[in-house]
């Protein structure tokens, strides 16, 4: 479990670039939870989720963050655990690639927790074939020839394997094409399954509704709230005030309701939106 | 005359020693003054092989690509095909070269080599028409991600070309900041005259342009207007989606309910309002 108690946190303190990004934010993520951060830019998503993986630390007297048993707001971290826990893909994670070959890149993480070299090759190994790649044909290839879906899976075969009980995910989808899309979020369901607590920022609210069961919405620093999507999407006005849209069906939803349409304005798919639009013309 | 013109293009990239991949097939496309052309297509279809083409950045392995009348493999002739085509890219860090908003703006236009009045006029009327001028002594560390990238179309405007391609200009941006970029580049076409090619996956935004172009692996598989959208399979042999409202609308079309092929969410609701208060069929 990840527990957020009061965390604020100051970019530049004491000086006249001083920047207030997170004021007193409260928040719960439970194991297994695929856990949405919505919130326009600038509201302080990214500066949360460095908290989480301890690369931005908590600042003194400014809240505490802990993960399951690992205290984050210590002045000595056990970061060798942390990093055992806690797997973290940027946006754009295929930048990230740096070795010769996609055997050494996965090996990477597992190496720097002093795995022996068979049980470093185990575990790249299950991370490749998990991601979707064929290990015979992709281990000795360099990862800069591969397409980039293929790079973005080796990115995050190169996290997965240090077999993190939490992934963060920060944009996972950006920049693919909608086939590249539904492939990796996919492929996030896939890893769920032995990594059972995923956390991801996304502005993609189609992906939000669909595959997040608790959202937070950050605004401004704070966090407004935590809600399942259907209390956050059937809310016209936590939707304004978190600066963020509605899923596209969401929106037609709402409008036909407005228009008169016997429909509920919380759909969050498009399959719902088709059925309640048949039934709404055979009531009319 | 057509403006931006291509002649049975080849190109392919070197892979490894001598081995080569092919990013373009025989592409034959013409593109008229004051057209706002979407072109769509999966990773690695090609979409932004054809905008480093059209500005001579790459040129190609057979055939030819003429701007205006002048071929980009004349090299005399790529300054001013430069200053005709603007090219806005994907990421906004990566197309600011100042630190202070209207300097970044004022780089192309002093780069031409006009006069400091001139390059006033422009960099206003620029940022003016992006929204942008309230920010124009601004450090762009203090933008947002839309704001960035309107930033870097006006740094595109000021040096007043006749044709702007946007690759992906909005991916990376939140939904606000790109619906902040779609409409300054709707009013640029409609007020300006601005022709537009926008390189999108979005097929949202691909439905706000009057021609569609899409590429699928280097090919160009299909070029028309917004009736294309009568015809999913071609969007979706091409590894695009449809815009939610036409998938919608052929779903209520399966069960029996036909309100037509809208394209926005606008055109959806009314479509479905209309087919209810007796549009007629069955119910």
């Amino acid at each position: 479990m990840i527990s957020v108690r009061k965390l604020s946190y100051i970019y530049s303190p004491k000086t006249p670039f001083a920047k207030q990004a997170l004021s007193e934010v409260d928040m719960e993520i439970e194991d297994g939870d695929f856990f949405g951060i919505i919130g326009s830019t600038g509201a302080g998503k990214s500066t949360l989720i460095g908290h989480i993986n301890a690369l931005t630390r908590v600042q003194k007297n400014s809240g505490t963050v802990i993960v399951d048993d690992v205290d984050l707001s210590v002045k000595k971290i056990d970061f060798k655990k942390l990093r055992a826990k806690v797997g973290m893909v940027f946006q754009y994670p295929e930048h990230q690639l740096f070795d010769d070959t996609v055997l050494k890149d996965v090996m990477f993480g597992p190496k720097n927790l002093g795995l022996n070299a068979d049980e470093q090759k185990d575990r790249a190994k299950k991370a490749i074939e998990l991601v979707g790649l064929n290990f015979d044909e992709f281990a000795e290839r360099s990862p800069f020839e591969l397409s980039g879906g293929q790079k973005r899976r080796v990115a995050l075969a190169g996290v997965i394997a240090m077999q993190p009980s939490v992934l963060i995910l920060d944009e996972p989808t950006a920049g693919l094409d909608p086939v590249g899309k539904r492939d990796i979020m996919e492929l996030v369901l896939r890893i769920k399954e032995v990594c059972p607590t995923v956390v991801m920022i996304s502005h993609n609210m189609d992906e939000i509704a669909c595959y997040c069961n608790k959202i937070a919405v950050m605004s401004k620093g704070k966090c407004v709230g935590v809600f399942s999507p259907r209390e956050l999407f059937g809310c016209k006005e936590l939707i304004e005030k978190s600066g963020v849209g509605l899923p596209l069906v969401t929106q037609a939803a709402a409008m036909l309701n407005a228009a008169g349409v016997d429909i509920d304005p919380a759909i969050l798919t498009e399959n719902e939106l088709v059925d309640a639009l048949v039934k709404a013309a055979g009531n009319a | 005359m057509p403006f931006l013109q291509f002649k049975n293009v080849d190109f392919s990239y070197p892979s490894g020693e001598d081995d080569y991949i092919q990013a373009l097939y025989s592409v034959d496309l013409t593109i008229e003054r004051g057209e706002f052309v979407a072109l769509v297509g999966c990773n690695g279809s090609g979409k932004s092989t054809f905008a480093r083409l059209s500005n001579g950045l790459l040129l190609p392995d057979r055939g030819d690509v003429c701007v205006d009348g002048c071929s980009t493999a004349d090299k005399s002739a790529l300054y001013e095909i430069r200053k005709k085509i603007g090219v806005v890219f994907q990421n906004p860090d990566n197309q600011m070269v100042t630190t202070i908003v209207e300097d970044d703006v004022a780089f192309g236009p002093e780069n031409l080599g006009l006069a400091p009045a001139e390059i006033r006029e422009r960099v206003d009327w620029a940022l003016d028409c992006v929204g942008m001028r309230e920010y124009a002594t601004s450090g762009p560390q203090r933008l947002s991600g839309g704001q960035k990238q309107r930033v870097a179309i006006a740094g595109v405007l000021a040096i007043r070309p006749e044709l702007m391609i946007l690759d992906e200009a909005t991916g990376m941006l939140d939904p606000d900041g790109r619906r902040e970029v779609m409409e300054v580049v709707a009013r640029l076409n409609e007020k300006e005259n601005m022709t537009v090619v926008m390189i999108t996956h979005f097929m949202e935004e691909a439905a706000v342009a009057d021609r569609i172009v899409i590429l699928d692996k280097g090919k160009v598989a299909a070029d028309g207007g917004k009736e294309l959208f009568l015809t999913p399979d071609v969007f979706t042999s091409a590894g695009l989606d449809l815009p939610m409202p036409v998938r919608v609308s052929g779903a209520l079309k399966n069960r029996g309910i036909d309100i037509g092929c809208p394209l926005t969410v606008e055109e959806l609701v009314a479509a479905y309002c209309k087919r209810l208060s007796g549009g007629g069929g069955e119910a």
